[in-house]
Parts: C-alpha cells; sequence; structure tokens
C-alpha cells in the first residue's frame, strides 16, 4: 500500500442543524505539514464544517476520512486521539481555572500515540507571557493572551491536525502578528493546519491552499499563491456579485 | 450557655447534612443536575445496612467498607445507564429522571423492608459522649462532623490538584471545550455521580447509628441537603459545608427558643438566603 497523500478528507459532507442544511457536500483534502485556509462570510458554514471535522456534529461515518479512515462521528476525544485539535471560535477556555490548570487539562488527555512535540515548557516559550500568568484565572487575560491559551491548550493535545477558528477575530494588529508569527512554527513539527479566517489576505499569506465556502458550498479551491482577488470576490459572495 | 450548647449542637448537625450537601454539590456543580433521589439513596444505603448488620452481624466499620463501594458503584451505574442520557444545558430532563427514580426507590424500600422503622445498634458509640464544662457532646455526631470536614477538604483538593479533578471542573465550565481538548464528559460524569453517592454509603451507616430509619424517610433528608446546598451556594464544594453549618445552628438555635420552631428556623434562614443572596453565601457571584 502506498502511503496516503492526505491526512483527512472530506467526502460529500453534509451536516444539518435540525431541519436547516448547513452544509452541502463539501469536498476538502489537507496533506501532512499543510496550512489550509477556509475563508468565507459570516454564516457560511466555516465553523460548522471544523465542528464536524471535530465530532461535534453527527455526520455520517464515511464522509469524514483520517488516513483514509472513515471516522465521521466519532466523538471528541476519539477525534484527539486520532491527533486532531481545535482552537474553538470564541475560544472557549475553561472559565475559573488557571492559565495552568487550563493547559494541564489538554495534557492530561493528549494523544498517546507518537512523540510529545509540545510540552508547557514549550509553550511557555511560544508565548512567554503566559508563563507569567500562568497562576491567574484565564478570564482575568486579556483577549490576546486568552486565544493564546486556546493555542496552547490545543498544541498540548499532540495534534496531527490543528484546527483554527477565527484565532485573529477581536485582537490588535499586533497581536494577530504575535499569534500568526507561530503558525509556520507549529507546521515545521508537521502538524497540519486548517485556518479559518475572516481576514482573506491574512488567510490568502499564511497558506498554502485555500477554501472558499458559500452558504454551505464549497466555491474555490485554490493555491493560496496564484488565486486573483476576482476570484475570491465571486467566490466569497457568490456569482453575478459586482466586485468593487 | 444555653446558646452555646446550641451552637455547638447545631455545628453538630450540621455535619450530618454537610455529607449529604457535598454529594449533591457536586452533581449541581459538574452536571447541573439535582438529584431528588439523594436523601432516598442514603435510606436505601442505611437500610441495606441495618440489613446487613442483622443478617451477617457486621460492625460499623466493615459495613462502612462494604457499603462505600457500593453506593459508588450505584452512583456509577445510575449516571452511566441513566443520567447520561438526559444531562444537558436543559436540567429539566434530570430533574424529571431523579424525580421518578426517588418514587421508585421508595416504593422498592417499601416492598422489601415494609414501613417500619429500624435502626443499627453501633455497640455503645451511638450513646457514647463526653460532658465538657457542663455540655454534653454525642460522640456519633463529632465523628459526623469529622468525617463530613474531611470528606469536603479531600474533595476539594481533588478538585484542585488532580487530573480527574481538572477535567471535572473542566467539564463543569465548559463541557463542548473539555471534549474537544479530549475529556470524555460522561466518563468524568459516571466517577462524580460515583463519588456523590458513594459519600453516602457512609452517611447511610451513620444516619442508620443515629436514628430511626424507614423507607420514606428520603425526602426529609433531601430537603436539608438541598437547602444547605442553596444557602452556601449552588456547585462549590465548601459552600454546602457552610451551608449545612448555617442550617443546623439556625435549627439548633430555633429549637432552643420553641421546640416546634427548630426546623421551620432553618426553612426561614433558607429563604431569607434566597431572597437576599440567591447565588449562596460562598459563590462569587
Ligand atoms: N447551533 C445552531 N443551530 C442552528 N443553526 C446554526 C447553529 N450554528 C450555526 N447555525 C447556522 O449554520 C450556518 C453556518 O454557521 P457557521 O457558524 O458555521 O458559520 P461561519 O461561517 O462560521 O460564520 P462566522 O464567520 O460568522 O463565524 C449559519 O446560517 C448559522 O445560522
Ligand atoms: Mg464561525
Amino acid at each position: 500500500m502506498t502511503p496516503t497523500p492526505h491526512l483527512l478528507a472530506t467526502r460529500s459532507l453534509s451536516a444539518r442543524y435540525g431541519d436547516f442544511q448547513a452544509l452541502f457536500s463539501v469536498d476538502f483534502r489537507i496533506a501532512a505539514g499543510e496550512v489550509v485556509a477556509l475563508i468565507g462570510a459570516n454564516g457560511a458554514g466555516k465553523s460548522t464544517f471544523l465542528r464536524a471535522l471535530m465530532g461535534l456534529l453527527p455526520v455520517g461515518r464515511d464522509m469524514v476520512l483520517f488516513e483514509d479512515q472513515p471516522v465521521g462521528g466519532n466523538p471528541p476525544h476519539h477525534m484527539v486521539q486520532l491527533g486532531v485539535a481545535m482552537v474553538p471560535e470564541g475560544r472557549r477556555l475553561f472559565a475559573g481555572m488557571s492559565v495552568e490548570d487550563n493547559l494541564k487539562v489538554a495534557i492530561d488527555h493528549a494523544r498517546k500515540t507518537g512523540d510529545k512535540t509540545w510540552t508547557l515548557e514549550r509553550i511557555y516559550r511560544l508565548f512567554p507571557i503566559l508563563q507569567e500568568k500562568r497562576n491567574a484565572q484565564v478570564e482575568k487575560l486579556s483577549g490576546g493572551q486568552q486565544q493564546m491559551v486556546a493555542i496552547g491548550r490545543a498544541l498540548l493535545a499532540q495534534p496531527r491536525l490543528l484546527l483554527c477558528d477565527e484565532i485573529s477575530l477581536g485582537l490588535a494588529p499586533k497581536v494577530i502578528r504575535e499569534i500568526y508569527e507561530v503558525l509556520p512554527e507549529i507546521a515545521r513539527t508537521g502538524t497540519s493546519i486548517v485556518l479559518v479566517e475572516q481576514d482573506v489576505m491574512l488567510a490568502q499569506r499564511a497558506s498554502n491552499r485555500l477554501y472558499c465556502m458559500l452558504e454551505g458550498h464549497i466555491t474555490l479551491e485554490s493555491t493560496s499563491s496564484e488565486v486573483t482577488r476576482a476570484d475570491i470576490a465571486q467566490a466569497y459572495f457568490g456569482a453575478g456579485h459586482e466586485v468593487a | 450557655m444555653k446558646w452555646l450548647d446550641a451552637l455547638i449542637q447545631g455545628v453538630l448537625l450540621g455535619g450530618m447534612y454537610a455529607q449529604y450537601a457535598l454529594g449533591m454539590a457536586l452533581m449541581f456543580g459538574v452536571m447541573r443536575i439535582v438529584n431528588i433521589a439523594h436523601g432516598d439513596l442514603v435510606v436505601l444505603l442505611a437500610l441495606i445496612g441495618i440489613t446487613l448488620s442483622v443478617a451477617v452481624g457486621l460492625g460499623p466499620l466493615p459495613l462502612v467498607l462494604v457499603l462505600v463501594p457500593l453506593a459508588a458503584l450505584i452512583g456509577w451505574g445510575l449516571q452511566k445507564f441513566v443520567l447520561n442520557k438526559v444531562v444537558g444545558a436543559d436540567s429539566l430532563p434530570s430533574l424529571i429522571a431523579t424525580f421518578g427514580l426517588s418514587i421508585a426507590l421508595q416504593n422498592l424500600m417499601l416492598e422489601i423492608w415494609s414501613a417500619d422503622t429500624r435502626s443499627m445498634s453501633g455497640g455503645g458509640i451511638e450513646a457514647a459522649s463526653v460532658n465538657v464544662g457542663g455540655i454534653y457532646i454525642g460522640l456519633l455526631p463529632v465523628l459526623i462532623l469529622i468525617a463530613a470536614t474531611l470528606l469536603t477538604g479531600g474533595l476539594d483538593l481533588t478538585m484542585r490538584r488532580t487530573r480527574f479533578g481538572r477535567a471535572l471542573r473542566a467539564a463543569a465550565a465548559d463541557t463542548e471545550a473539555a471534549a474537544m481538548t479530549g475529556v470524555n464528559p460522561r466518563v468524568v460524569y459516571a466517577y462524580a455521580t460515583a463519588i456523590a453517592v458513594g459519600i453516602l454509603g457512609l452517611s447511610g451507616v451513620f444516619f442508620a447509628l443515629r436514628a430511626t430509619v424507614s423507607p420514606a424517610d428520603g425526602p426529609a433528608q433531601l430537603i436539608y441537603a438541598f437547602e444547605a446546598v442553596i444557602i452556601g451556594g449552588m456547585g462549590s464544594i465548601w459552600g454546602g459545608f457552610v451551608g449545612s453549618m448555617v442550617l443546623g445552628i439556625a435549627q439548633a438555635i430555633g429549637f432552643r427558643i420553641d421546640p416546634g420552631f427548630g426546623t421551620l428556623a432553618g426553612h426561614l434562614v433558607f429563604l431569607t438566603v434566597l431572597a437576599t443572596r440567591p447565588q449562596g453565601l460562598m459563590s462569587k457571584g
């Protein structure tokens, strides 16, 4: 058997909230070590897609393949053991707990197979401010610092695939730069990254490939360096939309 | 002297409530489950204990060693097979489930043990007391208070310092985020309920030594634990303990004012807290 080129792929992935269908036949793939951006307007279905990959939404077994194995609908803690971790929209830290305890939960339940690439010390080297604040309750931190905890928590699960949902949202440009500077280091460890991002320019610059989603459909798939603004505008807003 | 005596008796009474409140606070704090069957489980374990002590001749200490694991197993099974199916953001389904369980348990116990009251002989410790400067302090209530304090302190430490405690707090803070961090909330919940009910294995023995037990006694036990947890602050481990002390003292002082006023005084304190500080005394909110 030849080694699979894709770490994760979806086949005709559909998902719904009750009667409302949020994802339509999404075909997506990501290779090991690749950074793939997923862009789209508000309500396009980006978070829904990540949640479906993480096992937080019921989807068909064959709709999600991890190293060619069907894993759709696995509970999230199984996905963590496979090597999927998420920095969720809105950070979702454990309120009432210290920075270090938030991180320790991830260490406690990290993927058991493979190397321990990420240690508490390494996270503190990556984000020195977290070491300083390690005994502070997470809700006392600034938005950017909280985002660092969320990223640290996901990394300490020792992921092979990191799902990032709008990690720049609501942060100052300087903090965004700080956070985006660590992405190449993460990718260098061989971890693949799915980057959901509102800021199209940022997404394009930080990724190898890019998907655009519109109303639950993939409307564009391209190499990030080759895609034109006009392509993106059309995929982002839909055909027939006037591009200014 | 009369009031000091009331205060001491109140604290000792609070020790009993604190054991019940601890499990309730844990289940509510972690899963938002109000376990209506909590009192019935104490009664069930007390009755099993009495039967074992009569049938096999087990003394209080061996009984504890049998009942605590049994209780933990019951709690684990209850969570895994019943409550995990109804736990969620909406606490009404679990409320209804535990209410149903409460009624089912009472009927089951009535069937097995009939409505007679029973109690357990502890070989003298149930009646032993010491005279401290004119105030009689029962040995058993002191043991109960010590046990409650150690259990509360131990659980609090477990919550703050251990892997399991972190998983519990994480699941309590944000179940979904805990799941995506690798925690299996259902397993954590099953252990939490195992602890909450496991404690009742000890309480059941104390209960049977201290008073007479009959199958319908559960709700009366529940209501004090419930009030204690509300007074202290829902979901706070030491809150339940403090609430129990407040409730015990209020009842003991009320009782000294007028024997008929004891329980009512407790209820009045509960209502006062509910009206003026609904988040509870120990809650930061
Ligand atoms: N829990 C839910 N119940 C019902 N519908 C939902 C739920 N969550 C999302 N939706 C709907 O699904 C669609 C996709 O939402 P989703 O959150 O995935 O979009 P998004 O691309 O992440 O948007 P944003 O950029 O605003 O985060 C939207 O129409 C949204 O209203
Ligand atoms: Mg979103």
